[in-house]
């Protein structure tokens, strides 16, 4: 376990073609699911606001890749990808990065977010569920190792959003998180 | 173009295996370098694009390639032959040494496949199997073959008919697989002359070791006489195994269910045979040839000898489109308790009585759910309730609505056949019926769709009996048949729309949809749908009585309608029960976020209302009940305190009824564990309440969670002091 304090993590937005091999070198790594160049160009070229990455000392420790579009005249931002490497979890950066992104998704006018995630995944199952996402669905064998999903979806207070309080400062108590 | 590295194609250029030699040059062609003109072409492409073209976007690049699709990805790993015939010739697939270990393989593949992995990955990475001819001058391997792959054949068309396998639709892949060859109608017969002449080698056997004489005119099976014995009986019970499985299915697809009673003894030869099965293990792992796999409990054949004649990727270009599933490969113990469980669950389909009553058909199905049954034994209750659009294949079902509404003089009637809402409410029943037989995520998906159209129908039928009767839902005085017909329509199919309801609340609970902090409010919710369904139901029960009353003695059928009546009333008390419990747990878990701040949401982004709305949008929508809202759910529990809790005794009412009750479920040994498990909650959460009490649930020290130990629906509160 890496020792920091969370203010020497540096949040930055996707920031263009330097940023992309940071990205899918953490993805690779960590997560189970293959996903082409082209899968990760999709997310970031169309939806650069929604990507953000972590940096600890100009390491990129973290990252989270999403979209948004509509969904039966649904405004829906959707978080495709989201990982912390291994000895930087369990201190809130999966957190920040994950709100950062859904902070956006709101003020763009998202009504609802949606992601899928391992019903075994309880470390995300954890960190969504403080945020909010409820466990909409239950997809049988989603994945290609056979394992059920949950279709997390967190809905958007009709309200005005920017009346909400901000981020939940809860301390480090979430999980190291696959999402995808 | 020079082709440096000789042929490409899927999977050319990886593996151990030759590269083909270059193309050569026609009369009207040459080779050219194009090696310019693509760096030419890349520098006009934008970084993320695939094709440079006015609609191929990025998401059309993205779509277009598939990691490890091996149609696409020549990268792939395969075992590096280009077909199963240069298999063939590199000796993959010899004649098999060890005939029992290619069954047992054989076995646990198809075990795998109904767990969720396509033919082609399982039962037909069989190079046995995909070229069965090979086989005719082997008469074990060859008939084990046909009769694998009818029974595959059969399944594979028996579960696409009846549609049961939306998510699980791996099952029915077989692309380009030859699943039927000629003269599979026979593939019984020729097992059956199989099975002959190796209980013959064992008879011979017997007679050899008493009367120490020599086997002469028999061909042995192995090498070694003392063992030739035991390795009859370990191949016996493999073929007969396989034929009284193929046997169950063709029983259990007889019309009108006529094949239950005989597929039932099947199912009881096919146990027996797997428990031999069992008890060969050590003969076979003493074989010579065995312990290849020294691991008995990840051994994929009962001998320990590791398989030959399988790849699963020579038919990877026959695959479904898209990246393989990993394969996990059922381990040979672990397949004969596969086929153990799904042989139960067969048995219970084809216990089945044949002459139902609708609502014992939706109980039978809710128990048999519990077995959590596979694909294959869902799809074959299916095909037996509803066959030809008509229940069990015998009853169309306006006559099964006609007696669900207890009116069997109605059965012959055209006009009420012909009457658009018993059409549709009939079609309603079908698509019910198909939808509980199907896996339990997705039947909760759909459980909440069609609540819409129940309540649609609700909605009709309630408008037209206003329209023609006015407000006289409650009058049964004075009544003709019309008002009569459509009174308890309404009445009946009100009842059914809640059921579906509560059956997509308590789904919830097994599929683990809800947190604990929502468990407060699905009770509540849960609470308010079955209050209405045994308001219905004790409507239904009013009038099933006035109208015994007032048929008499005259009719013969009368001695009948006291027996439903009582588990009319039976089932009715005991949803009582269910409210009493629900009632409790909303109340307490309510009060222990009133008073001790337990189990609250705290979201930046949204709260307990907007989970309220998502979780319950579909019954919302269908109105479901009507006039339930998110606010009035906070009325009815912002006051809720321990102390009231206590008082209001829900749990030693739930207790008094659970007691009551054992008369009537005496005989139903379902009924009784449940009751069992529902006595248990309602004393383990009384107690707990009592504690909280005591204690005071403001405490600091005090911790309550809720668990599942007893019954899937109702948790128990589990109180801890830190």
């Amino acid at each position: 376990m890496t020792e920091f304090s969370p203010s020497e993590i540096e949040y930055v937005r996707y920031g263009g073609e330097h940023h992309l091999p940071l990205i899918m070198g953490l993805v690779d790594r960590e997560l189970s699911e293959p996903y082409s160049i082209f899968t990760y160009r999709y997310f970031v070229y169309l939806w650069p606001n929604l990507t953000f990455l972590a940096f600890h000392e100009e390491k990129c420790v973290g990252t989270v890749v999403c979209k948004m579009g509509h969904h039966r005249n649904i405004s829906r931002g959707y978080i495709g990808m989201l990982v912390v490497i291994e000895s930087y979890r369990g201190r809130g950066i999966a957190t920040e990065l994950v709100t950062r992104s859904i902070r956006v998704m709101m003020e763009s006018g998202c009504q609802e977010v949606t992601l899928e995630a391992e019903v075994t995944n309880k470390g995300a199952l954890a960190l969504y569920g403080r945020l909010g996402f409820i466990r909409a669905k239950r997809l049988f064998r989603y994945y290609l190792n056979g394992v059920d999903a949950f279709r997390l979806k967190l809905l958007f207070p009709k309200c005005d959003p920017m009346l909400l309080t901000t981020s939940n400062k809860n301390g480090g108590d979430d999980q190291p998180v696959n999402c995808l | 173009m020079a082709n440096h590295q000789g042929g490409g194609g899927a999977g050319g250029l990886i593996g151990h295996a030759s590269l083909p030699p270059p193309i050569p040059a026609g009369d009207q062609t040459v080779w050219a370098d194009a090696g310019p003109l693509i760096v030419a072409a890349c520098s006009e492409l934008q970084d993320g694009e695939l094709i440079h073209a006015e609609n191929f976007s990025l998401f059309a690049a993205m779509s277009a390639l598939e990691i490890m699709d091996p149609k696409m990805d020549s990268g792939i790993e395969n075992s590096g032959y280009h077909s199963i015939e240069e298999a063939i010739e590199n000796n993959i697939a010899p004649v098999p040494l060890s005939l029992d270990s290619t069954i047992d393989v054989q076995c646990i593949l198809d075990a795998t496949w109904h767990k969720g992995h396509s033919l082609a990955q399982t039962v037909f990475s069989c190079i046995y199997l995909l070229r069965i001819e090979r086989t005719s001058p082997h008469a074990l391997l060859h008939s084990y073959c046909r009769i694998m792959r009818a029974i595959c054949n059969a399944l594979v068309s028996v579960v696409s008919d009846a549609r049961t396998n939306e998510e699980e639709d791996l099952f029915a892949m077989a692309y380009a697989l030859p699943l039927k060859g000629e003269g599979d109608e026979k593939c019984l017969s020729i097992l059956n002359s199989v099975e002959e002449t190796i209980s013959r080698q064992l008879r011979a056997c017997k007679a050899q070791s008493s009367r120490k004489k020599s086997l002469e005119d028999i061909e042995p099976l192995q090498r070694n006489p003392d063992l030739e014995e035991g390795y009859c009986r370990a191949l016996l019970c493999r073929l007969r195994f396989r034929k009284h499985y193929f046997h169950v299915f063709m029983c259990m697809r007889k019309p009108h269910g006529k094949g239950l009673e005989l597929a039932r003894k099947h199912v009881a030869l096919c146990l027996s045979e797997l428990s031999y099965m069992s008890k060969s293990l050590e003969f076979l792992r003493s074989l010579p040839y065995g312990s290849g796999q020294d691991d008995i409990e990840s051994s994929t054949t009962a001998s320990g000898c590791k398989p030959i004649g399988f790849d699963a990727s020579l038919n990877s270009t026959l695959s479904a489109p898209g990246p393989p599933r990993a394969t996990h490969i059922l381990s040979w113990k672990k397949a004969v308790g596969y086929f153990q469980k799904l042989l139960h669950d067969l048995d219970f389909v084809c216990s089945f009585n044949m002459e139902p009553v609708l609502e014992d058909v939706l109980h039978y199905v809710v128990q048999f759910q519990k077995l959590q049954p596979d694909l294959v034994a869902r799809t074959h209750l299916q095909i037996l309730l509803v066959q030809d659009g008509k229940l069990c294949g015998k009853d169309s079902f306006h006559d099964v609505i006609s007696r669900a509404l207890a009116l069997p003089e109605l059965t012959a009637d055209k006009e009420f056949q012909k009457n658009e809402f018993i059409v549709q409410l009939g079609q309603l029943i079908v698509s019910l019926l198909k939808i509980l037989c199907t896996n339990i995520a997705w039947q909760r998906r759909k459980l909440g769709k069609i609540l819409q159209d129940w309540g649609v129908l609700s909605l009709q039928l309630e408008m037209a009996f206003k329209r023609e009767f006015g407000d006289r839902l409650n009058v049964m005085v004075d009544e003709n048949m019309c008002m009569k017909v459509s009174r308890r329509l309404l009445i009946w199919t009100d009842e059914h729309t809640y059921w579906i309801a509560s059956r997509f609340l308590t789904l919830g609970f097994e599929l683990e949809l809800y947190s604990p902090n929502e468990y407060c409010m699905v009770y509540w919710y849960m609470y308010v749908v079955l209050m209405r369904l045994m308001e219905k139901m004790q409507m239904r029960i009013a009038i099933n009585s006035e109208t015994s009353q007032r048929r008499g003695k005259k009719k013969k059928d009368h001695a009948k309608d006291p027996a439903r009546d009582g588990s009319l009333s039976s089932s009715s008390l005991l949803i009582h029960c269910y409210i009493c419990l629900c009632e409790g747990l909303a109340m307490m878990l309510a009060a222990l976020h009133n008073e001790s701040k337990a189990f609250q949401m705290r979201s930046p982004f949204n709260g307990e209302e907007e989970r309220f709305v998502q979780h319950f949008d579909l019954l919302q929508k269908a109105h479901v009940p009507d006039h339930v809202s998110y606010y009035l759910f906070k009325e009815s529990t912002v006051h809720a305190r321990i102390s009231g809790v206590v008082k209001h005794n829900y749990f030693r009412e739930a207790q008094r009824i659970t007691s009551s009750l054992k008369g009537s479920f005496a005989g139903d040994p379902n009924r009784m564990l449940e009751l069992q498990q529902l006595e248990q909650v309602a004393e383990h959460n009384r107690i707990a309440l009592n504690v909280i009490n005591q204690v005071g649930a403001d405490d600091p020290s005090l911790r309550v969670s809720f668990e599942f130990t007893h019954h899937p629906h109702f948790a128990i509160a589990v109180v801890k002091r830190s």
